[in-house]
């Protein structure tokens, strides 16, 4: 299996993996955002308790977070075009591309209402009565201050729904497509050095990670400047797990 | 080629040959990650010196890659150790004589371990200080002490975080296909591909998963209202 192990060929890989690092951010940031959409429409129902449609989220919700994310990326590449075709539509040309971020979409779409649900129901009671007494619209009380409140409460469960979101992403490979771990697929079979490819491609997942856990945090302090009671205590507990090994973070920084 | 309502019934019976294999690699893996994460999470805990460090980096960079990463290192790397380290040694035991199950359970140990880590962790740091304190005072020792009065607590407090983790496992365990382990989504696949109906077979399977997370997720609701009884408050 493979030839003699070779350290240079992990720093050769590295460039040629980084090379398609855009697909798989693409593919990250295209369905978190479409995610967002899906999680906040399938929220809704749920949390103003409207009959019928808060069964239907409540299914959809247990159906994305009860089954693999493997098995939905097949179901939907095989399933859709043909109930698409029984809707007189051709859907062989859409690129596979597309069935993997709708999938991935609908995916962090499941979990992402989940954390919307919590986070509104954290915002207190009274901030929307306050709205409400001057003179604000349902819609304007929800956007303009239980919106804004609840992501910042949200930060860190949706930080790790996208780190999340970013490992799985290495399954998309299995559909075709040609992101790091599909690249890797194809550099491990024409040079047989298998696990140099996967440990150059494990570093960047990890590098990836760690960024954008920082990133997060900073946001997250950033957002709860308003309340600084509670951004102290989330950074101080976050950045204590974070101490533990400062050397990462120098790892994170030179790459 | 239409929608075939009765060969979505076809292929679930014929994807239950299959789900030993994903229960077992699932229980397996959880089985081994319990007891990597109780150690690590004790390693980091007592923050035991060197160890504590190389504990933290093994979660950090287990929770930083995916899943599919730990089995691919570890399926082609454990491999090339093996055979080098027999070879060094003059053994006449080959990798390829190890079964690939065996890699694929080692590769979701590895991974389980990590995040179970974190909910141990968390689990232990949320019990009471005073009642470590209490079972000293009452002349446990450490160990005695850990697994009569802080264990039983911990995983009370962290059982939801633990179903999480298991039905993690439980869907990561679909990965195992990656490497020709005929677990449920495999089987899917071959009777997707043998009877050309992609759609009905990953139909079943997605179903067949469903109800298995629906199973647990009922067997730990039922489990924490009896395991909190004892911390329900009040007097009687």
């Amino acid at each position: 299996m493979g030839r003699r192990f070779e350290f240079g060929y992990i720093l050769e890989f590295i460039p040629k993996l980084l090379d398609y690092l855009q697909i798989t951010l693409l593919i990250v940031a295209a369905s978190i955002a479409l995610g967002l959409i899906v999680g906040l429409i399938v929220a809704l129902p749920r949390m103003y308790h409207i009959p019928v449609l808060k069964r239907i989220s409540a299914v959809y919700v247990s159906f994305f977070r009860g089954t693999p994310v493997l098995i939905q990326l097949f179901l939907i590449y095989y399933g859709l075009p043909e109930l698409l075709k029984g809707l007189s539509i051709d859907a062989s040309k859409v690129p596979v591309l597309a069935f993997v971020i709708l999938t991935y979409g609908l995916h962090s779409g499941a979990f992402i209402s989940e954390a919307i649900r919590a986070a509104v129901g954290a915002v207190d009671r009274g901030q929307v009565e306050a709205a409400y007494a001057i003179g604000m619209s349902g819609f304007e009380a929800f956007t303009r201050i239980v919106l804004p409140q609840a992501a910042a409460v949200s930060l860190p469960v949706f930080a790790n729904l996208v780190i999340a979101n970013l490992k799985d992403t290495s399954l998309a490979f299995t559909l075709g497509v040609m992101e790091m771990t599909g690249k890797s697929q194809t550099l491990g079979m024409t040079t047989q050095h298998f696990i140099e490819v996967y440990i150059a491609l494990s570093l960047i997942y990890f590098v990836v990670s760690m960024i954008l856990e920082r990133l997060f945090l900073l946001a997250e302090r950033r957002m709860l400047k308003y309340q600084p009671e509670l951004a102290g205590h989330t950074s101080k507990k976050r950045l204590l797990q974070g101490l533990f090994l400062p050397q990462f973070k120098k790892g994170g920084e030179q790459a | 080629m239409k929608i075939d309502p009765v060969f979505i019934w076809t292929a679930f019976v014929k994807l239950l040959s299959a789900l030993p294999m994903t229960l077992f690699i699932t229980a397996i893996s959880v089985g081994a990650g319990l007891v990597i994460g109780s150690i690590i999470a004790l390693l980091r805990i007592y923050k035991v010196p060197v160890l504590q460090h190389l504990a933290a980096f093994y979660v950090t960079f287990i929770r930083g890659t995916p899943m599919l990463m730990h089995l691919f290192l570890v399926y082609f790397g454990l491999p090339a150790l093996i055979d080098a380290v027999s070879g060094a040694f003059g053994w006449t035991f080959k990798s390829s004589s190890v079964p690939i199950l065996v890699f694929v359970l080692i590769a979701f140990s590895i991974t389980a371990g990590a995040y179970l880590a974190e909910v141990i962790r968390s689990g232990i740091l949320a019990i009471d200080k005073g009642q470590l304190e209490a079972a000293y005072a009452i002349g446990m020792k450490t160990p005695q002490a850990l697994w009569r009065i802080v264990f039983p607590q911990a995983f009370a407090v962290s059982l939801p975080n633990l179903s999480n983790s298991l039905i993690g496992m439980l869907h990561g365990s679909t990965l195992a296909f990656t490497v020709t382990a005929v677990e449920i989504f495999a089987e899917a696949n071959i009777v997707a591909t043998t009877n050309w109906k992609y759609f009905e077979s990953f139909i079943a399977a997605a179903l067949l998963y469903w109800g298995i997370t629906l199973l647990i997720e009922k067997a730990v609701a039922v489990l924490e209202k009896r395991i909190n009884v004892y911390n329900r408050g009040g007097v009687a």
